[in-house]
Parts: C-alpha cells; structure tokens; sequence
C-alpha cells in the first residue's frame, strides 16, 4: 500500500501536468502514463483516480467529451482548460517548495 | 460543473449514471486487454482488476456525488424508490393512505370550523383592543346577558369617555326589506342597528360612497340611511355602484343606501354576516329614554395604555350608579333586602371582543373543541396503525436492508429511505385529506344552521390551515415513520441474511407502544363519543309537554301596509276558516313557538315580597291549549271573549305557580304586567293553570305566562291535523288565502321539525363523534388483528416446534396473545382513565348521562372488548392451526 500513500495529494497535480505536456488522455491513458512514467513507482488506484477526475471537472480545471478510439469504442477524454493550467502553475510552484523543504529537513536533520 | 449543471444532473441522473459506468467499464476493458498482452488469462485479469477497482459501486456514488448535488440527488433517488415499493405494496400503501387521509381531512376540517368560529381575530383595526360588556341576570335559564338599554349606555359611555371608546351594535335580526328596484317585495336581509361612530372605532373604512358617522348619531328619527355589506352588494346588486344614494324600506321606515362596507368586514360576529347596516338612531322611537328596552350590545375600544381594571372599574361605578336610581321602580313597596342588594351588587364584566361577541361560539365552542379532539385522537390511531404496517413491511423487508448494508449503504440514506416513505403516504393522506376538509367543512357548517337562520362560516383554504396541513403530515411522518426508520437501519446483515427466507428478527416488540396507543385512543374516543351518542338519545326522547307530531305551524305576514286591528280580525278570519278544513283537529295561534322563548319580561307578584322576576310570555288564541295538546290543571283556558282589550285574563303554568305562589292556589291571584309600550293598568288575574311545556328540551320548564294574543299582534298558526301534517300545508296555504287576500303564509313547517332543530347541536355531535368513535375502534382493531397476524406467521417455526413437542392448542394461543397482552392492558386502563378525564369537559353538553353511569362505562368497555376479540381470533385461530411438519419443514 506505500506506492499509493506516495501518490497522496499529489494525484491532481499529476493529473494536471500530464494533460498540460500530452493533450488529452482518457482515464486508463493517465494510469499507464503515470505508472509508466514513474517505472511502476507510483502506481495510480482506479478508486480514486475518477472521483479526483470529476472533481477537477467540477472545479472546471479540466473539460471531458466523448471522442471514438481507434478500436471504435466511446471513451472520455479530458483536456485541461485554461483555469487548469493557472491551477497547475500555482501547484507546481507549491509542490517544488514542499519537495525542497523535505529534502531540506532529510539533509540537514 | 456550476451549481445550475448539479441541479440539473439530478434530475438526469439516468444519463449520468449509464456515462459514468461507460467510463469505468472502459478502463475495465482497456485494463484487461493490457494484462492479457502480458500473457494473463481472461479470468484472472479480470480478477486482477476487480481487486484494484474495489467495489464499483461505491466508486460509482463517489463520482455521482461530485457530478450531482448528493442531498438532493438521494432524495429523489429515495422518492422514486419509494414510490415504487409504495406501489408493490398497494394494498397497505392504499390502506395506509385512506386512513391517515380520513383522519387528516377530519383534523383539517376541524381546524377549519374552529379557526373560524373561534380563533381567528375579527378583520378590524387592532382587534385586541375590543371589549363588550355583560352583566349577570341570576336567572337560571339564561346567567348572563349582553344586552343594553339606551339610557344605561349613555351613562356609561359618558363615564368611561377617557378610558374606553363604547359604541352600541344590536344584535342581527333578519328583517324583511323592500331592496330599490325590487317593487313591493320583501325580502329578508340581516341587519344590525349600531351606532354612527361604530364604524370608526372598529376600523371600518368604506369601499364606495360613505358608512355611518359620529354624525348619525344625534336625534332619534333623523338619520335615514343604511350601509351595506360588500358580500351583500355584490351578491344582490352584483357590484352596481348606482345602488347609493336609492332607498330602501326597512320596518316601515324609508333608509338612503349611503355606502357600501369594505370587503374584509363582514360584521362582528363570527358565521352570522351582516347584510345591512342602519343607524342606532333610527331603531324603534320607543327604545330611546327607555330603561325596560334592551336591544344592543355595548362594544368597546380600549385606549391606548389603559388597563383593563381601570376601565372596568369606572364602568362599574356607573353601571351601580344607574342600578341605584332604578331601584325604587324594579322593585314594589315590599321589597325584599337581599334581592335589592344583589341588584344593586351586580358586576359587570368587560371582556375581550377581539374575535366578536358571538352566541353561536358560545352554543358550540365546546362541541367543536371535542370534535377536534376526537378527530386528533382518530389520527393517532391511524398513525400507528401506519407505523406498524411500515414495521412489518420493514421486517419482511429486512433482506433488502441487509444487503444494502452489506454493499456499503450507509444506514443513514436507510433511515432517509424509511423516512421518505412515510413521508410520501403522509404527504398524499394530506391532499386527500384537504380535499376531503374542503367537501366535510361546509357540510358540518350546513348543519350548524337551520333553513330561516343560515350560518356562514368562512372557511377559506389560509396560509392558517395550510400551516396546520404541512405541520400535521410533518409530525405524522415524524412520529410514526421514525421507528421503522431506526428499526430498519438497525438490520445486522450477518444475522438477516443467514436467516432463511421469509423469517425476520424483528419482533413484534417495537409494535407493543403502539398497539398500547391504539387500544388506549380508541377507548377515549369510543368512550366520549358513546357519551355524546346515548346523551342525544336521552334529549331526543324526552317529553317537551306538547304535541310534536301532528302539529304544523305556518308562519304569516301581512301583504300590505294594514292597522293592527284589520290584522288581528284578518287573522281570526284565518283561525276560523282553517277549522272548517277537513282533517283539522284544532288550530289556534301564538306569537311564538313553544321552544325557545320568544321574548322575557319582568312581572312582579304581589303579596310575595320579592323583586320582579322574569317570566317567559306566550300570547296565544283561544283554543291553543287543545291545538297543542297541553293539559290544563286548574282554572279555565283562555274564551273568546279574553281576545277584548279591556279583558285582564292570564294563564300561568305550573312551573310559575310553583315558583311563585308556592303551592297555594293560584287561581284568583294577580300579577303585575307592566308593558312600556301598553298603556294598562298592569294588574292581571290568573283564570287558570296549565301544565309545564319545556321551551329547550335540555331545561326544566320555566315559568311563563300565556297572555291573549289580542295584546300584539299576529304571530305563528299552530294547527293539529290527523295523520301526517306534510301534505296539508299545500291545502292549508290555499285556505289561508282563500280566507284573508291580506295575510299570506311565509313558511309551513313541522313541529317536530322545529323541535329537532333545536337540538342540532346535539345531533351533529353525536353524529360526529358516534361515527368517528367507529373509525377509531375499526382502525384500533384493524391494528389488533395485524400486529398478531405479524406475531403468528413470524413464530410460526417456534409455534410449530412446541406443538411437535406436545404444546396444547390453547397453550400456543395463549403464547401468542401473551405478545401483546400487557400493551392492551396498559392501553385500556390508560384508555379509560383519559377517557374519563376528559369527559368532565364533554359534561357541559351532555343530558342525563354521566361518565360514571352503568351504560357510559359497559357500552364502551363491551364493544371494545367485542372488536378486540373480533381482531384476535383469525390470527388466535391461525396459531392453534399450525401444523408443525409444514412449519418445520419450511426451511
């Protein structure tokens, strides 16, 4: 269970980032990504990858539509909008300054 | 996703739910496919990813949450939910439904007759400030009175100026009244007298043309005009604002429509709407300076920051003042110390108008409060009767509990579901019942009045009622719906779901409190409405003292303008024609009806030392005592020669000679009959005795003496006929026709007719509560019968194994009825203990019965008992039938 406590929080902003460098991805598209990414590290639980998803969307950082798969099944596929990427800036700058106090405190402790 | 989308996802949660699990179902599928590539096998990649899924639903509730307002969208789930298991039961959805209806319309219908006739506030400016007055008379058939003479109102008014504002407003008598535009034709309209300034010291304002004014207040005679009533204007003249400044004629007297009210008032007194209103001063010329003619009512507005006391006790001083003056000419030369004391000592008593002064609140305040009571007491019945129908269904419905439980359902959206299904029963028993109030109000109303006395209640669907609607499915759904709630939420899926099909863990425990309530009400409600329902039997057969059955009474009125001695010999015509009839046995006439008194006077008797005492007059013809069959006991009737001016003949009944000559004999003796408007000597001589008739069923006769018709005027024929008197008015109305073109008949109807009227009240409340006291007991024992049925069918395996090891049919009875035996015990002797206190507020209304005689208490007790073994024997009957291969063999 510690490769999902190491995903905690940081779910949104992963979810951000990938649709902000990739263009739009369906849900199963962001858990391989981040799975693959990652080398297996942070492995994505589907349990709480589609809340997370919806309520990104409810809060209108990323948009869903139906689009047709090369296989020729409907999936959902969300892209990030622009309040998404303001988000996404204002999360990474945090995240670099929690990453950089912990490491700080691992150092120096 | 904005508030609006959640809002709106609600009510599409069908789309919502279908995408999202299209969603899921794709990673599903996609997750699958990428394991297989790896080289897993179908089956175990699907396991695989059920593992990492957990449980979809869940998932799924957690995403619907986020994409619908969860509150509302589980409430709508619920409802829909609801109203489809609602549907699968619809037998006790129906049953449920119809009875809390039944209940809630009457609640409803209740509400509506006592918010109009008693609590709701008159339509005037700052109703709290208003008072009456009232005295006591100390006379047994009537305690207190509220009527005034015009010499004693100006007194106090002048007194009290500083302290409160009183005006004078008669009490309404329909009159009849030539309308302009009408010909010569009466019609009978409601009307008041009051005061010039009445209008402005209620609040009044006008909706066209002007009302009366301190103005109209200033000579007897000199203020012709009349306002009417909105309702009245609009109904009879259909708005027409032509209609001011025309004439009408009332009593002989020509009035100017002055104005029109506005709409909202419609008089101060509730159900009695007044049609026209003419000044104080144009009333009788006699009434004026006159302290023997009472006629009004003295109304009131309080002034700012007096107190009550303050304004009593000025009055009070003047009214004791007036008494003082008076009492020289009350009471004769022999005047007893004591009386003129308690003359002289009288209070008098200010109080509140703030709803109107009102007789018909006063006749049936009381029955209406304890038709409330009892239609309150019938919705608790049928409330736990709901409760433990929902408590059954919740126990046959345990499985379905437990595996929403088990699934991950909280048990707080189980108690939301439960609560919700109450809620839609009480919410659809409401609008059938307002629907049922709307149709039982007026009905009930209908039967306050009578055909020449119309009561108007107005019994509008308000916010008042509609408060009272939402308040009483609120609690109900509350009430009876939290117990199934909690007790379904309490389901231990393990245990549920182990258990076989068709047995439950709930036992018939949780329906004990209920069972006790519905034992209990239904007693009370039995026992009072039994109460009422034997009292009525005992007044409608009691002996009035006169023929009733073959007695018809036409009432006439003079066609046109005539002087009373053409009248009284028009009438004697009449008199002497009807006798000719065949198939008449008697006829004569009276001023009034033997019931209710027509009007009281104060005689004195001299030789008794006494003040003067009030005696009920009756003016009659010759030949009255044969028509109505009333024995004579002593002396001689009245001849045809009394009918002269100069004759001096009366007769008393028994009742006023016991009173007051004591048992000797009356015959001989003289009484001293002052008329105001009669110049006579005033002394008259008894010529005979005749025996007590009852002038209200409920009373013991009062003393009353039968004067010769001759002294006023026309009045009611009374005429025996053979056989059914129905099909002679038609003849008779010809006759009298035929006899006098000057005198016509208004109305013809039965004396017994007239006396059932009388006892109306009575009758409604017994119909009422007798009726409603069978719903009661039918819903306690329809409750009875399934809290047992649930008890047998659920210990049926238990039932069957102790019959397999020898148990006693009787034995297996008795274990079951055992159940519930302590709740109905507890139920009765609650029952009865609140059935008696509350009888002592039923006492007042009730005639010759008391809640302690034999039949109040064995009546009840009997049918209860009888309904209550009723309900116990199928379930009792099921029990001892309970074969035990087939019970254990179920499983």
């Amino acid at each position: 269970m510690a490769r999902q406590d190491a995903l905690q929080g940081s779910l949104p902003l992963l979810v951000l980032k990938l649709l902000a460098r990739r263009g739009p991805l369906h849900g199963y598209g962001l858990t391989t990504q981040i799975e693959g990414m990652s080398d297996e590290t942070l492995r994505v639980e589907e349990g709480s990858l589609y809340p997370a998803l919806h309520r990104l969307e409810e809060a209108g950082w990323i948009k869903a539509r139906w689009t047709t798969t090369d296989t020729g099944r409907r999936a959902r596929v969300y892209e990030i909008t622009a309040a998404g990427r303001k988000q996404l800036a204002s999360e990474e700058v945090r995240w670099k300054a929690i990453t950089a106090a912990v490491g700080r405190i691992l150092k120096h402790a | 996703m904005s508030l609006r989308s959640r809002l709106m996802n609600v009510f599409r949660a069908g789309k919502v739910e279908a995408e999202l699990d299209e969603e899921l179902q794709f990673h599903v599928d996609a997750r699958i496919h990428d394991l297989m590539a790896t080289g897993m096998m179908r089956e175990a990649a699907a396991r695989e990813v059920a593992r990492r899924f957990g449980n979809p639903l869940r998932l799924r509730e957690q995403s619907r949450d986020v994409k619908l307002l969860p509150w509302l969208d589980s409430i709508v789930r619920d409802v829909r939910l609801g109203a489809r298991m609602l549907r699968k039961n619809a037998v006790v959805t129906g049953a449920s439904v119809a009875s809390l209806s039944l209940a809630l319309g009457a609640c409803l219908a209740a509400f509506s007759l006592v918010d109009a006739l008693i609590l709701r506030p008159l339509p005037v400016r700052q109703p709290e400030q208003l008072v009456y007055l009232a005295f006591p008379t100390y006379s047994p058939e009537r305690p207190e009175a509220d009527t005034f003479n015009d010499p004693l109102f100006l007194r106090l008014r002048d007194a009290s100026r500083e302290h409160v504002d009183l005006f004078a407003m008669s009490t309404q008598v329909i009159r009849p009244a030539v309308l302009p535009g009408a010909g010569d034709e009466k019609e009978r309209l409601r009307t008041q007298y009051v005061s010039g300034d009445a209008f402005e010291r209620l609040g009044v304002g006008p909706a066209l043309g002007r009302l009366l004014t301190g103005q109209d207040d200033e000579r007897p005679g000199a203020h012709p005009v009349a306002v009417l009533s909105h309702a009245f204007w609009m109904r009879r003249f259909g708005g027409d604002p032509a209609v001011v400044g025309r004439w009408v004629v009332v009593e002989g007297r020509q009035l100017q429509i002055g104005g029109v009210a506005e709409p909202r008032f419609m008089g101060v007194e509730p159900g009695r709407p007044t049609d026209l209103w003419l000044p104080y001063m144009m009333y009788n010329p006699r009434a004026f300076g006159n302290p023997q003619f009472g006629w009004f009512r003295v109304l009131g507005r309080m002034q700012d920051g007096i107190p009550l006391e303050q304004a009593q006790s000025v009055l009070q001083a003047a009214f004791t003042s007036v008494r003082r003056e008076y009492a020289p000419k009350v009471f004769g030369p022999e005047r007893s110390p004591d009386s003129v004391e308690r003359f002289l000592e009288t209070p008098l008593y200010l109080r509140s108008a703030s709803t109107g002064p009102s007789p018909l609140r006063g006749q049936f305040e009381r029955s209406l409060w304890i038709l409330a009571a009892i239609a309150a007491l019938v919705l608790l019945i049928a409330g736990s009767n709901v409760a433990n129908l929902f408590l059954a269904r919740t126990a046959a419905r345990e499985r379905e509990m437990a595996l929403r439980l088990s699934i991950g359902a909280g048990r707080r959206r189980l108690i939301q579901q439960m609560l919700i299904e109450s809620a839609l029963v009480a919410g659809a028993a409401c609008a059938l019942g307002l629907l049922f109030a709307e149709l039982a109000g007026p009905a009930v109303v209908g039967m306050l009045a009578s055909a020449d006395d119309p009561v108007q209640l107005d019994l509008r669907l308000d916010w008042r009622l509609a408060a009272v609607a939402g308040g009483l499915t609120l609690l109900t759904t509350a009430v009876f719906g939290i117990a199934p709630a909690l007790r379904a939420s309490r389901v231990a899926p393990m245990v549920a779901l182990k258990t076989g099909a068709g047995r439950s863990v709930t036992g018939a425990g949780l329906m004990r409190p209920f069972v006790a309530m519905q034992v209990g009400f239904g007693l009370v409600v039995l026992f009072v409405g039994s109460l009422l329902v034997l009292s009525f039997a005992r007044l409608s057969s009691v002996n009035p003292g006169f023929a009733t059955s073959d007695v018809l009474l036409l009432s006439l009125e003079p066609t046109g303008r005539m002087a009373a001695s053409e009248q009284r010999s028009a009438l004697l015509q009449v008199l002497d024609r009807l006798k000719e009839v065949p198939g008449v046995m008697a006829v004569s006439s009276a001023e009034s009806n033997a019931l209710g008194r027509a009007w009281t006077h104060n005689v004195r008797v001299p030789g008794t030392g006494r003040e003067t005492v009030e005696a009920t007059m009756m003016p009659v013809t010759p030949g009255y005592f044969e028509t109505m069959t009333i024995p004579l006991i002593a002396g001689r009737g009245f001849a045809a020669s009394d009918l002269e001016p100069k004759s001096t003949a009366i007769i008393v009944n028994a009742a006023f000679a016991a009173r007051y000559f004591r048992g000797e004999a009356a015959v001989g003796r003289t009484v001293d009959i002052r008329f105001a408007d009669v110049d006579d000597s005033g002394l008259h001589e008894v010529v005979g005795v005749v025996a007590d008739t009852r002038y209200d069923l409920r009373k013991p006769a009062a003393p009353a003496i039968y004067i010769p018709l001759s002294l006023r005027s026309t009045g009611t024929v009374h005429v025996r006929v053979a056989g059914d008197p129905a099909p002679f008015a038609a003849r008779l109305r010809e006759e009298v026709r035929a006899a006098s073109p000057s005198l016509r008949v208004t109305s013809a109807i039965s004396q017994s007719a007239l006396v059932d009227r009388t006892i109306l009240r009575e009758r409604l409340l017994a119909l009422l509560s007798g009726f409603f006291a069978l719903v009661g007991l039918a819903l306690a024992a329809v409750g009875l019968y399934g809290v047992l049925s649930y008890a047998v069918v659920q210990r049926t395996r238990e039932i069957g194994i102790r019959v397999a090891l020898g148990a006693r049919q009787l034995r297996v009875v008795r274990t079951v009825l055992a159940e519930i035996g302590p709740a109905v015990l507890i139920g009765g002797a609650g029952g009865l203990a609140g059935g008696l206190y509350l009888s002592r507020y039923a006492r007042a209304l009730l005639f010759e019965v008391t809640p302690f005689d034999f039949w109040s208490l064995a009546l009840p007790l009997a049918t209860f008992l009888l309904a209550g073994l009723l309900a116990a024997l199928l379930p009792a009957m099921r029990a001892a039938r309970v074969d035990p291969v087939i019970a254990l063999r179920y499983e």
